[in-house]
């Protein structure tokens, strides 16, 4: 066998065991009615499970649950994140501590994360909410029509820093002489930013926005941590409904073909994903 | 009479001091973001670390400030387990890269030399990093009972590699990509076998980059709790499943659970120092170029 | 010591023909330089000695071994970069010793050569030291070293003077030149600077779109030419090359241009004259005029670019001679008899 396919053969080895097989396997089983409790019952059931997913309002009302939450998260996140890459390129003193500080909410365990802002904003016992209600604000932070949002500014505050840093590395790598040159021409810092900076970062901006996308429609410890779903569906994301719908309620078949359903709307993003980054190298 | 003429280093300065944006008033505005982030980030964690020290009567006064600290909730959190469990991460977490590491730079190597497998392999190894776990999950569920190997860490690992794996490799292949063509080739004119040629030439230069990707490939594997929780829920849990053990709101045990998430959070908050200059350097250097 | 033979050698990259069928036979102990413009098929060509290029047909030969099938670390060749290739992470003495180690060398006898070598190139002090701690120039010399330091069979040289300053450049090539006339071995150069190609070799290969164009002496190839590729690629400043039409003897240039080319076939023509042969006389000789647009003063030369018959002319003329030359002034010229270069404006190939 020649030296490179030598040097490839146990990676696609170990992905094949790792992540093909599992691929098919969950295919096949979207196709049955797998029961963990009566395994041998197993049989095939066509595309029974697809069709009870498409029918099933709940899955419906989680996908677009996902959806305003990726939304409106990722939005948030590439604005703030805008905002404080650019802060951070200019900083002068402190620099790899104040950077280690604030990129470090991204390592922490989300369902750490979770459970911290449960622990701050429970109407209750929460400090925030306590000190709202001290200037005369009362907002239920989990209430009705209230929660998703804050499941938002969670994700808001621990994944931030992710889009800062992929930010922050294409800033410093653009040319300086574009930015002199602005500044010998007379050209205001909205205008340079609006016309130079973003332009020249496109490329990053969609590889960034693209990836926080991919991950936030995985969320599901804040779900986990907090809600559990509620209030009623209000926060049943995606992943939290085929959770449930698997091991709560133990039917891997149906669990299986709408996690399959999912991943066709996420493989769309996934090209895009891909001819970005390619874009982005031969640029 | 006009000073000497400005070293390059000082037009530099100047220069950063405006930014990409331009001048200096958004200096204030920019400083004033970082101060409020800051406080953002801080907050959290410093309430979180004083609720681990406060009893269940004081946990019920949420703003308090001032008190007398007890250990109570520690000895708890201790005497659970939860050190066992963070054990168990780490053991799971030094396993998976470890493997990602050795395979993948191999794999990284091929790809990145010799273009192995074509666009469809870098298509398949982006991809599989985006994965939703929820695909597959059960698999790993079924197959697991099947091989009597359910609630082990057998499986969790398994798991695990399937997106550390790509991650790490994704990121090696970059860095590979980073490295002259010229210097192996001179090894191999200079009297080295090819893989003798990417071990002794090509690895050592990499080797940052491989420190970056492993810890990055680590603290995933340390934080994920969705595998976790459903592959190994029990006596194999992990440090995150022990966590959400201790989700509750009896102020009793409240305390508790603040203890579990600090000592979720200390370990994490010291890789990141080490991780965020190295990620930032690889990134715009190596792993992703624009 | 021992020749480099290149015996039917094809090189495609997919469908892209970069070496066709290549016959090359270089003489043992002689300096060979394959020159000739980016993409001409030199630097495959060199790299298919390596063996750092598969072969897609024929033979490569290094002596009387057919090496076409073997490793790089077998072919007892030495190689030199143009961006030096020093391994970063070791030292300039774990550099030049490198090829000796690698191959499984005693470690105390590779240091005794490294000092040896070391000293001959000048760069002993530096043996502690890291690659990014010294000058292009001293690079340069330890990646010669390390070249040397084996004593292989052949030299391989790929353009590894393109990256110094001119003056560098010139200073090392003398020294690569005296380095390989005491030691003797075979030695293969690829660069693109014809000045450097005609300076260095003892055969001088000029190479277009992957078949030799040339091959000769320098003194040869500069002096015949056997195409106007190559007359125009060898020489500098570059020679003078004139579309037009041979009636009768006589050749005429479109703009109305005449010269005198007795007994040479009729019929399309390009004619060449290098630019020492165009000559620039004093108002006594009897000669057209030309015009003199532009004059470019070098130390003891200048280089004048004339105006004549419609046609631009460059001349090179000693200093000395310049008193009656100023731009825009009229000037007669006149054309060595023995120095015209004639190709078929067809073929490009020389015409006797």
């Amino acid at each position: 066998m020649s030296f490179r396919n030598r040097m490839l053969a146990p990676l696609l080895v170990l992905f094949a065991a790792a992540v093909g097989y599992p691929l098919i396997y969950s295919f096949y089983l979207s196709l049955t009615n797998y029961s963990i409790i009566h395994p041998k019952t197993t049989h095939l059931v066509g595309a029974d499970q697809y069709v009870r997913a498409i029918h099933d309002p709940d899955y419906w009302s989680a996908l677009r649950v996902t959806f305003i939450f990726v939304i409106c998260s990722v939005l948030l996140e590439l604005c703030v994140g805008m905002a404080l890459a650019l802060a951070l390129q200019r900083q002068r003193w402190a620099r790899n501590f104040t950077r280690s500080f604030l990129l470090s909410p991204m390592f922490v365990t989300p369902i750490a994360v979770g459970l911290m802002f449960r622990f701050l904003l429970n109407q209750q016992l929460g400090v925030i909410p306590t000190l709202l209600a001290k200037v005369g604000v009362t907002y239920d932070f989990f209430g009705v029509d209230r929660a998703l949002f804050s499941l938002v500014v969670i994700d808001v505050w621990q994944w931030t820093p992710f889009m800062v840093l992929l930010l922050l590395a294409g800033l410093e790598s653009l040319p300086r002489q574009p930015f002199e040159a602005a500044r010998v021409d007379g050209a205001s810092p909205f205008y340079t930013f609006r016309r130079i900076t973003v332009p020249m970062m496109s490329s990053v901006l969609t590889v960034a926005v693209l990836i926080r996308s991919l991950d936030a429609m995985k969320v599901f410890e804040y779900v986990y941590a907090i809600t559990r779903g509620g209030p009623g569906t209000q926060t049943q994301t995606a992943q939290y409904f085929i959770y449930q719908t698997g091991i709560t309620f133990f039917k891997l078949g149906l669990a299986s073909a709408m996690a399959y359903i999912l991943l066709a709307m996420v493989m769309v993003v996934i090209v895009i994903l891909f001819r970005s980054v390619e874009r982005a190298k031969n640029a | 009479m006009t000073t000497a003429v400005a070293s390059p280093s000082d037009e530099r300065d100047a220069l950063l001091d405006q930014g990409v944006t331009g001048r200096s008033t958004w200096g204030i505005v920019g400083r004033l973001l970082l101060v409020a982030a800051f406080f953002v980030v801080l907050m959290p964690f410093v309430w979180v670390i004083l609720g681990s020290f406060k009893t269940g009567a004081q946990l019920n006064d949420p703003a308090l400030l001032v008190f007398t600290p007890t250990l109570d909730n520690w000895r708890e959190v201790l005497d659970s387990g939860i050190l066992q469990a963070a054990g168990r991460s780490a053991f799971v977490g030094v396993t998976t890269v470890t493997m990602s590491v050795l395979v993948g730079s191999m794999g990284a190597y091929a790809i990145s030399r010799y273009k192995a497998g074509g666009g469809a392999t870098r298509f398949g190894i982006l991809a599989a990093q985006v994965l939703p776990p929820a695909v597959l999950v059960f698999p790993f569920l079924a197959i697991s009972f099947t091989l009597h190997v359910n609630d082990t860490l057998i499986a969790v690992i398994a798991a695990h590699l399937s997106f550390v794996l790509p991650v790490v490799t994704w990121f090696l292949i970059g860095f590979f990509d980073a490295v002259p063509r010229e210097l192996e080739e001179q090894a191999l004119v200079d009297g080295l076998g090819r893989f003798a040629a990417f071990r002794k030439v090509v690895l050592p230069l990499v080797a940052p980059g491989i420190g970056a990707s492993a810890i990055f490939g680590f603290v995933l594997s340390w934080n994920d709790l969705f595998y976790a929780l459903i592959l190994a829920p029990g006596s194999a849990a992990t440090l995150p499943v022990r966590i959400a053990g201790f989700n509750t709101f009896r102020g009793v045990e409240l305390g508790a659970m603040c203890a579990a998430i600090v000592v979720s959070i200390v370990p994490v908050l010291i890789a990141s120092f080490f991780i965020q200059r190295r990620l930032v350097r690889g990134i715009s250097g190596g792993a992703v170029k624009y | 010591m021992t020749g480099v033979s290149l015996r039917d050698v094809v090189k495609n990259y997919g469908d892209v023909p970069a070496v066709r069928n290549l016959d090359l036979e270089l003489p043992s102990g002689q300096f060979t330089v394959l020159v000739g413009p980016s993409g001409c098929g030199k630097t495959t060509t060199l790299r298919m000695v390596a063996g750092l290029e598969s072969v897609t047909s024929g033979k490569v030969l290094i002596g009387e071994r057919d090496v076409t099938e073997l490793e790089p670390k077998h072919r007892d060749v030495s190689m030199v970069f143009q961006n030096y290739a020093l391994y970063p992470h070791l030292t300039v003495r774990e550099n030049i010793a490198f090829p000796i180690l690698a191959r499984g060398g005693d470690r105390a006898s590779a240091m005794a050569r490294v000092d040896e070598v070391a000293a001959s190139l000048g760069v002993g002090a530096l043996l502690e030291r890291k690659p990014r701690a010294l000058s292009g120039g001293q690079q340069q010399r330890v990646a010669i070293g390390r070249a040397i330091v084996r004593q292989p069979q052949v030299f391989l040289f790929d353009e590894p003077l393109s990256n110094l300053d001119a003056k560098l450049r010139v200073e090392m090539r003398t020294e690569i030149l005296r380095l390989q006339r005491s030691l003797g071995t075979t030695a293969v150069y690829v660069t693109h600077d014809q000045e450097e190609a005609m300076t260095l070799s003892d055969v001088m290969v000029v190479m277009q779109d992957g078949v030799i164009a040339q091959m000769g002496t320098p003194a040869s190839i500069y002096e015949r030419p056997q195409s106007a590729f190559v007359a125009a690629f060898v020489g500098s400043p570059k020679m003078n090359l004139i579309e037009g039409d041979v009636v009768d003897g006589v050749f005429r240039a479109p703009s109305g241009l005449l010269v005198g080319t007795p007994g040479v076939r009729p019929g399309g023509v390009t004619l060449g004259i290098r630019p020492e042969d165009v000559l620039l006389g004093s108002r006594a000789d009897g000669w057209e005029q030309a015009r003199v647009e532009i004059v470019e003063l070098l130390g003891p030369r200048a280089i004048v670019s004339l105006e004549a018959g419609g046609v631009g002319l460059t001349a090179v003329v000693e200093a000395s001679e310049l008193a009656s030359v100023t731009e825009g002034s009229l000037v007669p010229f006149s054309v060595r008899a023995r120095a015209l270069h004639l190709f078929d404006a067809g073929t490009g190939q020389r015409l006797a």
